[in-house]
Order: C-alpha cells, then structure tokens, then sequence
C-alpha cells in the first residue's frame, strides 16, 4: 500500500463510531455494500422475494400447469381465502394445530423449567449429565425421532405397549386412536423440545443474585415461596421469550404427524403445514396452498408481536 | 493481539460443581431430586436404546408378541439393507455436502453482513437490518411454494445449489453476529487500520479470529439445521440420488419399507449418531451459545 | 432439440453411423408427434383403443443413455430387466431409479415441473389422467398393437381418446384366506356370495378362534370399489356425472360397513400395519389383496404356511367385480432419447419380458399371451387372478383422481372407524366429488 493511499485511509477512518458529523463517501457506501452483498442477495432472492411472491400467490389459482409460464397465472381475487373458510379440512388442520400449542407449549415449559430449577438448586453433582442428556434430543433430526417414536408407540410391537403390560394393562392403539394420536404426538414433542427450555431457563436463572434467595429465606421463606416470589419474576422475561419462541416453534408443526400418521386417523393430526404441503404439492393447488401459508404467517405475525409489546413493556 | 481478551457475550467457561459452594453449604440437595432426575433421564434415553436396539435386531424379533426390549441374537442385516438394497451411502454423502456448504456460507457471509451493520457506515444499513430482522420470525413454510417455482424455473431443482442456497439466508446468524461485532472494541479495529490494513484485512485478520468462539456456535447449530431438514429437501430433492437422509427415511418410513422396524431404526441410528457424537464433543458450544442468545438455529 | 447431437460419454466407441440413424429416428418421431397434435384428438373415441401416433421405425442401432423411473418394489427389481435390454442394445445406458409409491405422484409431479422429468417411467393406473393432462406424456407410438394386452389394462391408458402409455403389469384384488381356520369353522368352499363373505367372516372369528374374522381396509376406496361395481354401481355414469350415492352406492357401503359394525374386521390399524404376519399367524384370516401377496406370504410363512391358505375370486351379488390395477410405462415430451425410450417400452412388453418379470416379481402379466406360459398356467391361484381379470374395472380417468381417491379414503374412514352412516357417506362422497370435479 502506497504512502498517500495510507494517508487518506487514516484521515478517512479516523474515528469511524464517534465522528457523525463527518461526510459520508462512496468509498464508505461501496466498502458497506461489499460486506453486505453476498448475504443481502441470497437473501433478496431466496427469502424477501419468495415472501411478497407468495403473498401474491395466494391471489391466484396457480396450479401445476402454470409452473412453465408463473407470470401467466389467472387472478383470483380473495377466492381462495373464502374457500379456505368454508373449508372443513383447513379448519380442522387449524384446531389441530391450536390444539397442539395450547397443550404442548405449557407442559414444554414447565417441564423445562422444573428440570431447569432442579439442575440450578436442587442438585450439586453430575449437572453436565443431566443437562446433556435432557438436552440429547434437541439436536435430533425430528423425521428420524418420529420414526423411532412411531415404532415405540406401536401398539403389538412397541416399547410403551410391552412396559404397560408386563404392569398387566393392555396399552391402547396409541397413533391410531382419533383421541389419543394428537395427545402422542404432544407428548413426543415436549420430549424433545423441554431440553431446549430447560437450557434457557438455566442460564435465566443462573442470573438470579444468590442474595436474592438469601435474603428470601432469611425471611423464612421455604423452598416453594422462594421459587413463587424470587425464581419466578426475576424469570419472567425469559419465560415469555420462550413461550414465543416455542409457540412459533409449535404452529410450524409438519414432520412429526407427516411422519407417524399421515395426518391420521380422521384428520385428528392433520397440521395447518401438512394441510398446506397436501394441496401444494400432492394436488397441486399452489395458490390455494400460498393462501393457506399466508394464514399461518399471519398468526406468526400476530404471537410475534405480542412478544414485542410485552418485551417492551416488561424489560 | 493475543493479548487482548476476545468481546463475546459467550460467557466464560462452565464453572464446574465446586463453584457452587455458597448455594449448597446452604441446602443440602434432597436425594429425591437425583432419583426424579434420574427417571427423567432414563426417559430420555430410553427412545435412544430402543433405537440401538432396535437396529441390531433379527427380522424375526420385530414379529413376536410381546416384543422384547434386547434382541435375541445381534444382526447388522438391517444396516446390510441400507447400504445394499437402498443408497444409504449417497444419502448421507448429500446431507454431509449440503451442511458443510450451508454452514461454511453461513460463517462467512452473516458475520460479513453483521460486521457491517454493527461497524460500518453505509447508506441503506437501516433498511437492510430492518429487512433482515423482519423475516426472523415468518414459517418457513411461506417461502417454500415460491422457492419451488424459482428453481424449477432456474433448472435448480434436484441440484446441490437448490438444496444449499436457501438455506445461506438465515436472518438469525446475521442477528448473532451484529450482536457480537458491537462489542468488538473500535479501538482494536482503528489499531489495524492504522497500520494500513483495508476493510477486508481487518475483518479478516482482527474480527474473524476473535469470533471464533461465537463463530462455532453458530457453525454448529447451522450444521445441525441443515442435517436435520425436511421439508425443503423433501420437495427440492425428487430423485433418489439427491435424497438427503431425513428425507430418505421419511419417504421409505411412510412408503414400502413402512413395517420394517429394523431397517428404519438402523436408518434413525445413521440420523443421529453422528449428530450426538458432535454434540457431546462440543456440547459447551452448542448449550451455552443457545442459552446466551436464547435462540436456536 | 431433438436434433441436437448426442453427448454421451458412453457412446464413444460406436460408429457415427448410429448417430446418424438415431437423429434420424428422433426427425421421424418428432413429425409423428406434431401428427397427432393435428389429426387424431377426436374426444369421443374414448371407448375404443384410442388413437395412437403413427408408427416409428427406430435406428438399427440405439445409443445414449435412458433414465427410467419405476416405484416400490417394480423400482427395485426392474434392474435385472434393464440389463437384459442393454445385453440386447449394448449401446443404450438405462439408469433405473427406484421411487417410493407414497411420493410417487408428488416426485413426478415436480419433475414435470421442474422439466426434470425421466425418459421412462412407470405409471400407476390411478394416475393416468391426472398426468395425461399436464400434457407432458408422449402417446404412444403404433408399433404397439392393442389386442394383444388386456383390454381393462389398455383402456386406462387411453384419456380422451389418445393413447399415452403401454401396459406394463396388472393386477386385481382377489380374497386371501386361510384355508385351515376355515376348516376349523366348518367351511370348505370359498365364499361365492356376498352373504357367503359375511357368514365365513363370522366363523372364522367365532368358530375358527381367530382375533378378527376379516381385514378390510378402513381407508382404502380401491377395496371399497369392488363392492360399489359387483352392486350395479359405479363412480361415473355414462354421461360422466357422479353416481356416489346411488342406493346401489348405499347398498353396497352398508355391505362394507356391516364388517366393522359387526367387529369383525379392525376399525383401528396402526400406521405401519402390515397384514402378512398377521395373516401367517392366523390372527387376521381373510383379507383383499393382489397377487403380490402371493410370494409376502410364503416368504413371512416359510414351510409352516404351505397348503394353509388360498385365494378366491371377488364374491358375486350382481356381477362379481373386481378391481383392475397395476401399472403402465409411459415416455415424456422431454426425452431427448425417445427411439430408445419405445425400444425399452417394447422390450418390457415383449411376452417372454413378461413371463421373465412375472418370474422376478410375480407381477402378473398385461400381455395376454404371456398367461399361456406354463410358470402362470401351471398354479392355480394365480389362474384364478387370470380368471377375475376378464371381469374388473378401474376408476375413472379424471385428472383429478389422486383428490377424489383422497376424499373418498377419507369419508370411508369417518364411516368404518368414527360411525359415520352408510348413506351419510354416500352423500359426503358425492357432495366432495361434485365440489373437485372431473377437472375435464
């Protein structure tokens, strides 16, 4: 580098956070825009374009046909939304998948954070046992542990079945059960998600001051007022954010009933994604499906921002 | 440089047992916890064996009512299948290739982007972290119809680039990453420039080493998401020989191969042996760099 | 494009004179395609054999490389047939990639889409229309002459009068049971009525001592159709209207009702269920099933299962019905190696290719010569699939099949196993089918 080109970096550069005042370049904009080129392209092209395409989408009666020519697709106006309420298999994918976070998403967080709290204050030995074991089925392909789940469920053939009756109970048709496939599969979700909430709420709660607790059970509080009157509001934030994130998580429902019912028996399993993949890609009705997604989105949307406005108004 | 302490928000290295004194002088642990959280644990491992062992089994055992828990002799038929009648190898080759693409463009280019949003001036930053930042929350299922039809379009569909860009887009490793560059020390960044090193040479050689440590936690929750992927592999990848596993099995679990038990477990082993292998080498990367960010990839 | 010389690294050894013949052929049959296009799209000829492109004459030797998708266990096994073609055409490549059933509709789908589509592939009956109206199939060339297959298994080749695939297999739904627990129930001769089916079903649970007397399928409309047909019923009528709830219709969903009403056959099947084992261990003694089945149950059974079982023809109440299925082999519009493609379809619709393939896979043969071949004439179970070949239908050849196969698996399963009424179904049926329509 040449003495005058280090010259002019030096003077350019000089204080690049404070000096605000200081006249933008070009050579400030090319040297941003390089940094953020690979990634902002990917993600124009890969992401923001798909979204505001997909929103478009949902306007027409885009179907097979219409992959070879996409801009000639008919417009539909709201059609597809109106259909859609008046469509009793997207309601039922919808109360499905309600039925799934409501139930799902509680017992996931408490239980991660019961373990959560019994790691932190509970226990002195073998932490990183326990943390990594509840943590081992976070990090597991979902088709892969639905696999194993469904042959664990098996009703002739499967682990839960064989316990329950060495106990001398005969175990139900788990899966194939209308009343007890969703409740399965819940199950099997909060299995492997609570490692994931109990690592979150760990490290919220290793932020709580011991002089709180101490200064609590100075006050003679016991072990349960202390987790009602520190552990609790001291966590609240973190607990919201994971209610959020988790609910987000939940609604996105796809591999675990596509995987262990085929949306079955009755449609009882049947997700608002798994509803989408159908007429997407089984039937081909891709504005249909777009409608569909843009649904979903729209409740993301809303649990999102909610988020924010508690966020904001509680941290 | 050595010298100076890296700015993550990582926090320091896990304190062992011993550190909690103070907290267990003052209550001893009831051994009802251990025993609760044993059971609980046992629970979340037994899926894990029934599937070891459930891949070791003869044929025959998966017949047999009531079923048993140990196999009755240990087989590696069902592995034997995978790799003769179906193309287990080539599977794990398309998963293997597409999460190190994945994440090898996810280290790079979101810490580019994070570096400049956090240190740079630049007109239009303030639209592309709002843009960026907008798309952390949508369903991936939003983009999946428009993407299919983009690559159909492109001739990209059932290629390795079909499989892999997509995925370079993740707005949490951009989110990650400006965190972690606001901390860096200006001070740090304008001693290299002094000594005449460009913008690249800086990022490169005094903000990428600093970084590794929330560098490879990023890299290893991207690797994990990409590996364990469905439905986007599920729909982009038609031919067998793109398959990547999860969608390998999930098509032979809910196809043909539907009541063979065995062969499936041996293919959830290939799933996700691996994977726990990873993790319980770098399991401080992954659960503490999710419990500071409080996100996962 | 098709003019396009060939690339293909395997071809590099053979004379520029195959070349040549081979841009001849594809010229040949690029003009007989643009032919069909013009001439032949006559709607109403849909009862007949179909029109088909005019002949063509393929280069004396092929070359270059076929890609041929095949599903299930065909995907599999159809390796062995591919290197007999190529021993017989050493200059072809054939690549066989196996699909899964259960993606198959959805992978092609996306082919066409994505113009990623095979050369060749198999076809399932079912999905004849709903790909013929993509437009992405090429019809079939004269070279193959109708009267030589089935003519159940021809027809659902033919989609508003033009002729897209070739027959490659069929297949109808036959009852298996087990002749022993039959015995053990006091019955000796296979159901030949409708009443018959129920009483045995009942023996077979009360006297016979098996769990269930019968395994339906709680969500299958291709058990379900046999008894709508051999009803006097069917899905369309002649002037294409549906006819879902017809009291023939009712009829016969209260007959298939009566089996699970009755708790003789299971309302509740695990995901993953397979019928085989259970079938072997005589807890589930009678079921509907095609030839497959056959080779399942003596390779599950071994030694233990021999002269214990057997089939029987679809029972009789108006007709005695049974379904026609299996599978075509179709070439697509984009194949830039379409002489070869036709040859390979010629080569598995050859007789002794069938009675070869029959002898791989038991899939039973389309062509009707093939059935003289004594590996067929000599068992008499399969005989007895031959003889219920000559009275079976298929469903419809709508466009819109694979959504009305949906719907109708699905209101079956709200009438076996939720309790949903006979008639009730019917109309549900009816009402979904008018509301997806034909999509013509």
């Amino acid at each position: 580098m040449t003495v005058p080109a280090l010259a002019r970096r030096t003077s350019a550069e000089a204080a690049p956070a404070a000096s605000a005042g200081r006249r933008w370049r070009w050579r400030d904009d090319l040297t941003g825009w390089a940094f953020a080129a690979p990634f902002v392209i990917l993600f124009l092209v890969f992401l923001a374009f798909p979204i505001v395409v997909s929103f478009i989408l949902s306007f027409t009666s885009f179907g097979l046909r219409d992959l070879q020519n996409p801009v000639g697709a008919t417009f539909v106006g709201l059609q597809n939304y109106v259909d859609l309420l008046s469509d009793p298999k997207f309601w039922a994918s919808l109360l499905n998948t309600v039925y799934f976070v409501v139930v799902g998403v509680p017992i996931t967080l408490a239980l991660g954070l019961l373990i959560a709290n019994a790691l932190n204050r509970g226990i002195t030995r073998f932490r990183t046992v326990f943390r990594v074991g509840y943590y081992l089925p976070v990090i597991t392909s979902i088709v892969a542990i639905a696999v194993v789940w469904r042959f664990l469920l098996n009703p002739d053939v499967g682990l839960i079945n064989m316990l329950l009756a060495s106990l001398g109970i005969k175990g139900p048709a788990w899966l194939a059960d209308p009343a007890l496939a969703m409740p399965s599969i819940i199950a099997m979700a909060v299995w492997r998600n609570l490692g994931f909430a109990m690592i979150v709420f760990l490290a919220g709660l290793q932020a709580i001051p011991a002089s709180l607790y101490e200064a609590a059970s100075i006050d003679g509080a016991g072990r349960g007022q202390s987790f009602r009157y520190v552990t609790l509001p001291m966590l609240r934030p973190t607990i919201l954010f994971m209610t959020v994130i988790t609910t987000i998580g939940y609604l996105q429902l796809f591999e675990e009933p596509f995987v262990m019912t085929g949306g079955g028996p009755l449609d009882r399993t049947l997700s608002v994604t798994m509803y989408m993949y159908q007429q997407g890609f089984t039937f081909f009705h891709q504005g249909y499906a777009s409608a569909v997604a843009y649904v979903l989105f729209v409740i993301v949307a809303i649990v999102a921002f909610l988020q924010f406005k508690f966020l904001r108004s509680d941290a | 440089m050595t010298a100076i302490p890296a700015p993550t928000r990582v926090p320091a290295p896990r304190k062992g047992a011993g550190d909690h004194v103070a907290n267990s002088s003052r209550r001893r642990s009831s051994p009802w916890v251990y025993i609760a959280l044993t059971g609980g644990l046992v629970l979340m491992i037994g899926p894990f064996l029934w599937m070891v062992l459930g891949s070791l089994k003869p044929e025959a055992d998966f017949l047999r009512t009531p079923p048993t828990f140990l196999p009755s002799t240990i087989t590696t038929d069902n592995y034997g299948r995978l790799f003769d009648q179906l193309d287990f190898p080539r599977y794990f080759f398309n998963s293997a290739v597409i999460a190190f693409a994945v994440t090898a463009g996810t280290i790079l280019f979101c810490p580019m982007l994070g570096y400049a949003l956090a240190k740079l001036r630049w007109h239009g930053k303030g639209l592309i972290m709002g843009l960026v930042l907008a798309t952390l929350m949508v369903p991936a299922g939003i983009t999946l119809i428009p993407n299919f039809i983009l690559m159909s379009n492109l001739g990209l569909v059932n290629t390795y680039p079909g499989l892999i860009l997509p995925f370079l887009v993740g707005p949490f490793g951009v989110f990650l990453m400006r965190q972690f560059m606001y901390g860096v020390p200006n001070e740090l960044l304008e001693a290299a420039r002094m000594d005449g090193a460009n913008e690249f040479r800086v990022f490169w050689s005094v903000v990428m080493p600093i970084a590794t440590p929330v560098l490879a936690t990023l890299a290893i929750l991207t690797f994990l998401g990409s590996w364990n992927s469905f439905l986007y592999p599920f729909v982009m990848a038609q031919e067998p020989q793109m398959y990547t596993l999860p969608v390998a099995l999930a098509t032979f679990a809910t196809g043909q191969y539907q009541a063979d038990h065995g062969m499936l477990m041996a293919g959830s082993v290939l799933i996700v042996v691996p994977v726990l292998i990873v993790f319980v080498l770098f399991q401080r990367w992954i659960t503490e760099g999710i419990a500071t960010t409080g996100l996962k990839g | 494009m098709a003019l396009r010389p060939m690339r293909e690294p395997g071809t590099a050894g053979l004379a520029r004179t195959a070349r040549y013949l081979a841009m001849l052929a594809s010229v040949a049959l690029l003009a007989a395609a643009c032919g069909t296009n013009s001439g032949n799209a006559s709607p109403g000829a849909s009862t007949g054999p179909g029109s088909q492109a005019p002949a063509i004459s393929p280069a004396a030797e092929l070359s270059g490389t076929l890609t041929v998708w095949a599903m299930g266990n065909e995907g599999v096994q159809l390796k062995t047939l591919a290197d007999g073609f190529m021993k017989e055409n050493p200059g072809v490549k054939v690549n066989v990639t196996p699909v899964d059933w259960g993606q198959a509709v959805a992978k092609l789908q996306t082919a066409i889409a994505g113009k990623q589509t095979p050369d060749v592939s198999q076809m399932g009956t079912d999905m004849m229309g709903q790909f013929a109206a993509t437009g992405a199939l090429e019809p079939v060339p004269a070279n193959f002459d109708p009267s030589t297959f089935f003519e159940g298994a021809w027809n659902t080749n033919v989609i508003n009068g033009t002729v897209y695939g070739v027959p490659w297999y069929v297949e109808t739904r036959l009852l298996y049971y087990r002749t022993d627990i039959a015995e053990k129930a006091g019955i000796t001769a296979a159901p030949a009525t409708w009443e018959d089916l129920t009483t045995m079903a009942k023996a077979m649970q009360d006297k016979g001592g098996a769990k269930w007397g019968i395994s339906l399928g709680t969500k299958n409309w291709q058990e379900y159709l046999p008894f709508l047909w051999s009803n006097g019923g069917d899905v369309v009528d002649a002037s294409g209207k549906f006819t879902l709830n017809s009291p023939a219709a009712v009829e016969a969903l209260t007959y298939y009702d009566s089996f699970f009403k009755d708790k003789v056959s299971p309302s509740s099947v695990p995901e993953g269920f397979d019928i085989t084992p259970a079938f072997v261990a005589g807890t589930n003694p009678m079921f509907f099933s095609g030839p497959w089945h056959m080779g399942l149950i003596d390779a599950a059974g071994g030694a233990g299962i021999k002269g214990k079982w057997a089939v029987a023809p679809m029972p009789k109440k108006v007709t005695a019905t049974s379904f026609v299925g299996g599978s075509n082999v179709v070439v697509y519009k984009n194949s830039k190696n379409k002489d070869a493609a036709w040859a390979f379809v010629q080569y598995l619709s050859d007789p002794q290719t069938q009675v070869a393939w029959y002898g791989d896979v038991t899939d039973l043969p389309a062509v009707q010569s093939a059935w003289t071949d004594p590996a067929l004439a000599g068992d008499a179970n399969v005989t007895l699939f031959g003889e219920q070949l000559k009275d079976t239908k298929a469903q419809p050849a709508t466009a819109t099949w694979s959504e009305l196969a949906t719907a109708l698996n699905s209101t079956l399963e709200k009438m076996t196993t939720a309790g949903m009424t006979p008639q009730a179904a019917a109309d549900e049926m009816q009402a979904e089918a008018e509301k997806i329509g034909t999509g013509n």
